[in-house]
């Protein structure tokens, strides 16, 4: 179990130091963007352990400019289901370990309007549960703000899996499920599940040391948690684009 | 006989009797009664001689006294025969202008030349008939003698024989004897029927022919078919889809001709969209020719299939024919460029997307020339096919949207040799819209390129965006423009864009000047530029194309920001539904229109037209002179006309075109740029021309049909006409005359039943 969020310590103080330090060095585009033009994702704040890897979205972030034209925003914003406001950061992040609070019926109605206009919530149990804990919880709460459409495994030839990277299997600390589930909107993947914790695998410390071992595929499965993370958002922002009929003879030049 | 009795020219029996009929059968019964009892008390004797005299004496007793209740008289009438019509129907439809046979006569100078010659034969007939005389083609109209023996003009555009002996039968035709049935008619014509015996006397019509009651005859003038090559029919739909195939099907007649090769060409206004070659061939008149062609641009065009006058051809005019094809999209072509993935693309494609009206091809740059996203074979992206999109099928787009796109970063690609191309695309008619972001505009260092030249706002290089938080305010031009003028009613989409949440980022630009064409809508309050506030969204008219610019990457934020609240993102997808039906021109949204009432007339017959004038504010453009105009092949102006816009906003125009042909309308609004155009075709040929072929057999079916007598020219003359007889009607007074009030009935009753008594008497009967 990692330590809780914000633990004030000598040790954390020393390591945002040293975090900020290396975030100065690191290669970025010349000059800020504009807001309007980033990703700036929602973590969104629950009654449970609504942060269990502090650091995950921020590394996804520093590889999503690293790998691909999307601009991240430095950092994700918390955001509350129930409050103003979540309309800005049209991809939300809910993550969790443990049992997850019921959402208030405001919450869930937000949540609903939400996804409905074309907002995009990706899902991340962070602690391998599958049946329990979070996961019940989880597929509980989505169930009702969506009940029309169930979560359903991702087949294998959804966009999803050729939004950037050409995947063929999931990543993630643990490989709980070997498949991604979705909820689907007019055609849209608008909720992704992940129960493999891609949060573990993405979580780097300031002192830049993976914060836990992926198993049971080690450093591959990172990276494809890493490409995951990549299509994601990739999908969330380009939903079917890689359907188009122009881009098919390139990708079934590669898949073969 | 009397005086009295010389009146009467008729007589009938008849009966004078007040006895009702059944009084009458009753006694009728008694009298055979009374005959078989005497025939059975007779049959017991043995001689045949007394057994006839008694049974005739009880005959003719019966007899007389049923006669004597009956009451017999001779009715004596005066009649007369009724003087009947005869009518000479002469064909005066145009096929009568084509020769007897070839170098021969016309036809309708045989018809006039037969009349003349047989003037006395059917003066003949005026003993017995009257006489009328009519010219027919689509209808039917009295003439004089002396106007059919000098030849009647052959300017009708339809033969129909059977509908002209129709309307004679009932009477129509103004003749002076309606009322009074025709006794018979004679037709003269060349039998080229094109209505109810087009395809030759059915059993249908040889009921109708049966059912005119009287015989027709017919002289059948024309031997030969002219030669003649004439486009007799063009089957094609009302409208067509833009860059889809089309194909129309010309029908071909030809006659006369063989082994020649004819090229058979389809233009559109003058220019030629589609041609195909027909070898003639001996013995076959018909030719199916499909003529196939993709129409590249929207709009109504008047088509014309044609094929060249051959050498000896007896008509030429109908060697072409025009047609009138409205060209539509099916679908609305948007080539969409995004720089990068971003929440404004995100939206916008997905609205565009979901638009079955839209077909839509999307590129977004997914990683740039710094990325290091690993081996290329195990990506999913494609190479930007530049010279593909911006260069060849460039033109194949209806619209191009540049989302947050700059043509420079990208090695080895070049987009900005295809700059100019895209510059002149939009001049050519095409559509281009710029949406902002730190790659686009000034950012996107456009302010020195082609594009600056067509943008509707000037890019400032160098400058990058404001990161200012500003709502949408509208301009004068926003308030009366359909693309921003979200709501109607006065100040309501002034309220509405001031509730939209705002934009978060501007791209600095400077409005273009007057006289250039565009209109900035909406401006960014909160962001100064060269101290007034940034246009938010401007629209440009430039050469024949169209411009948007919308200089910020956060219109997402009127959709889906604002769908939090109650209001939905319905202000999102109108403001972005209506740009794009701008950008494309679509008719809906355009200030002039211009409709023909019909889009094919008649040969000097006026096209209607209606002008349809919006001002600047959509509003109807009450007051303003509009003018149109019809323009011919050769891009002569050949008819003029003004009107003044009506409280409705239309006006409506009179034009005539000068003769047949294809003409474009084009109008255009006093002080305005526009013009409207649409196109009219004028019919040239009809039926009458296009099949001009002598066809004696059907006339002879029509006569036999009927009863009447045939004969043809040339070889032929007046046939021996056929006429009813005339009917005979009761027109004087009548007399009754009783034949049974004579003393002689009663005596020889008396000695009748006396005889019977004294030889049944003698012969031991009683």
């Amino acid at each position: 179990m990692p330590p809780p969020a914000g633990a004030a310590t000598r040790r954390a103080f020393l390591r945002g130091v040293l975090a900020a330090a290396a975030a100065a060095a690191l290669p970025r585009r010349g000059r800020a963007l504009p807001a309007a033009s980033t990703l700036e994702i929602g973590h969104v704040q629950h009654g449970g352990d609504w942060n269990p890897r502090p650091t995950a979205l921020r590394r996804l972030s520093w590889e999503l400019g690293r790998r691909t034209s999307i601009e991240p925003a430095a950092a994700a914003v918390p955001v509350r289901l129930g409050q103003p406001g979540l309309h800005r950061y049209p991809m939300l992040y809910l993550a969790g370990a443990g049992p997850l609070p019921p959402f208030s019926e405001a919450e869930r109605a937000a949540l609903r309007r939400f996804l409905q206009y074309g907002g995009f919530l990706l899902v991340d149990a962070a602690d391998g549960s599958d049946g329990t804990g979070f996961d019940a919880g989880v597929r509980r709460e989505l169930g009702q703000v969506l009940p029309a459409a169930p979560l359903a495994p991702v087949p294998r030839e959804h966009v999803l899996y050729k939004s950037f990277y050409l995947l063929d299997r999931q990543g993630g600390r643990l490989l709980v499920k070997p498949w991604l589930e979705a909820q689907t909107l007019d055609g849209r993947a608008a909720v992704l599940y992940s129960q493999n914790d891609l949060g573990g695998a993405w979580a780097r410390s300031e002192l830049g040391e993976w914060e836990y071992p992926c198993t049971p595929g080690g450093e591959a499965q990172r990276e494809t948690a890493f490409r995951v993370g990549v299509n994601v958002a990739m999908y969330a922002l380009c939903t079917d684009y890689k359907d188009d009929a122009v881009h098919l003879p390139f990708i079934m030049r590669r898949r073969t | 006989m009397t005086p009295e009795s010389a009146y009467y020219d008729a007589w009938r029996l008849t009966a004078l009797t007040p006895l009702p009929r059944w009084a009458l059968a009753l006694l009728a019964l008694a009298a055979l009664a009374a005959v078989l009892l005497a025939w059975r008390g007779l049959r017991a004797e043995p001689r045949p001689g007394r057994r006839a005299a008694l049974l005739a004496l009880r005959t003719g007793t019966a007899i007389l006294a049923v006669l004597l209740l009956v009451e017999p008289a001779l009715e004596l009438l005066r009649t007369a025969r009724v003087r009947n019509r005869f009518a000479v129907l002469i064909d005066t439809s145009r096929s009568m202008r084509f020769p007897v046979e070839a170098g021969g006569s016309t036809r309708e100078a045989a018809a006039a030349s037969l009349l003349a010659d047989h003037r006395r034969e059917l003066s003949a007939l005026a003993d017995r008939v009257d006489v009328e005389l009519y010219g027919f083609a689509g209808d039917v109209a009295p003439i004089s003698p002396e106007a059919a023996e000098h030849g009647l003009p052959a300017t009708g555009g339809k033969t129909d024989v059977l509908g002209a002996l129709e309307a004679l039968a009932a009477g129509a035709g103004g003749a002076a004897g309606s009322g009074r049935r025709l006794a018979g008619a004679l037709v003269l014509s060349d039998g080229a029927d094109n209505a109810a015996l087009a395809q030759g006397v059915s059993p249908a019509a040889q009921a109708r022919l049966r059912a005119l009651g009287f015989p027709v005859n017919a002289v059948a003038i024309g031997r030969d078919a002219p030669r003649d090559l004439a486009v007799e029919r063009v089957a094609a739909d009302d409208f067509a889809f833009v860059r889809n195939k089309v194909t129309v099907e010309a029908t071909l007649r030809a006659r006369g001709f063989e082994g020649q090769e004819v090229q058979v060409v389809l233009r559109r206004e003058g220019s030629v969209v589609a041609s195909t070659s027909l070898k003639l061939e001996r013995g076959r008149d018909t030719y199916l020719v499909p003529l196939t062609f993709s129409p590249d641009e929207t709009g109504t065009f008047v088509f014309t299939v044609s094929t060249p006058v051959l050498p000896g051809e007896a008509f030429a005019e109908n060697n072409s024919r025009s047609f009138v094809l409205r060209v539509i999209r099916d679908r609305v072509r948007v080539l969409l460029v995004a720089g990068r993935p971003s929440w404004d693309v995100r939206f916008l494609r997905g609205l565009l997307k979901q638009d079955p009206n839209v077909d839509l091809v999307s590129f977004f740059i997914l990683r740039t020339n710094g990325d290091n996203p690993g081996p290329q074979d195990q990506l999913s992206l494609i190479p930007f096919p530049v010279a593909e999109i911006f260069g060849e099928q460039l033109h194949t787009f209806d619209a191009v949207f540049f989302v947050n796109f700059a043509y420079g970063p990208y090695r080895g690609l070049e987009i900005d040799r295809f700059l100019p191309n895209i510059r002149d695309y939009v001049r050519s008619g095409g559509a281009l819209a710029m949406v902002g972001g730190e790659q686009s505009f000034g950012d996107g260092g456009y302010g020195d390129t082609p594009l600056a030249e067509v943008l509707p706002v000037q890019a400032v290089d160098g400058q990058p965006e404001a990161e200012v938080e500003s709502r949408a305010r509208l301009t004068t031009e926003g308030r009366q423009n359909p693309i921003t003028a979200l709501r109607p009613g006065e100040g309501a989409s002034d309220a509405l864009w001031a509730a939209l949440p705002p934009v978060t980022a501007v791209n600095l630009t400077r409005p273009l000047g007057p006289g250039q064409g565009a209109s900035v809508l909406l401006e960014a309050p909160a962001v100064q530029a060269e101290g007034r506030p940034a246009p938010l969204v401007a629209i440009r008219q430039v050469a024949q194309g169209r411009t948007l610019a919308v200089t910020t990457d956060a219109s997402w934020r009127w959709g889906f920001l604002a769908a939090e609240s109650g209001e939905g993102d319905r202000a999102y997808a109108r403001f972005w539904n209506s740009a794009l039906r701008w950008l494309v021109k679509d008719p809906a949204l355009a200030p002039l229109q211009v409709e023909p009432d019909s889009p094919t007339v008649e040969p000097g017959v006026a096209v209607g037209l209606t002008v349809t004038a919006h001002g600047p504010d959509f509003g109807p453009a009450t007051g303003r002179k509009v003018q149109a105009e019809l323009v011919a092949e050769d891009g002569r102006s050949v008819a003029h006309g003004e009107a003044v816009v009506g409280q409705d906003g239309t006006a409506r125009l009179e034009l005539t075109p000068p003769g047949p042909g294809a003409y474009k309308v084009v109008s255009r609004a006093e002080g305005a740029a526009d013009e409207a155009t649409a196109a009219v075709a004028v019919r040239g040929s009809g039926p009458e021309d296009a099949d001009a072929a002598p066809r004696p057999a059907l006339l002879r079916a029509v006569a036999e049909a009927t009863g009447g007598a045939f004969a043809a020219i040339p070889g032929g003359g007046m046939p021996r006409l056929t006429v009813n007889d005339p009917e005979v009607v009761e027109v004087g007074r009548r007399r009754a005359v009783p034949i049974w009030d004579r003393w002689w009935t009663l005596a020889g009753l008396a000695c009748l039943l006396a005889a019977e008594w004294v030889l049944r008497r003698r012969w031991g009967y009683w």
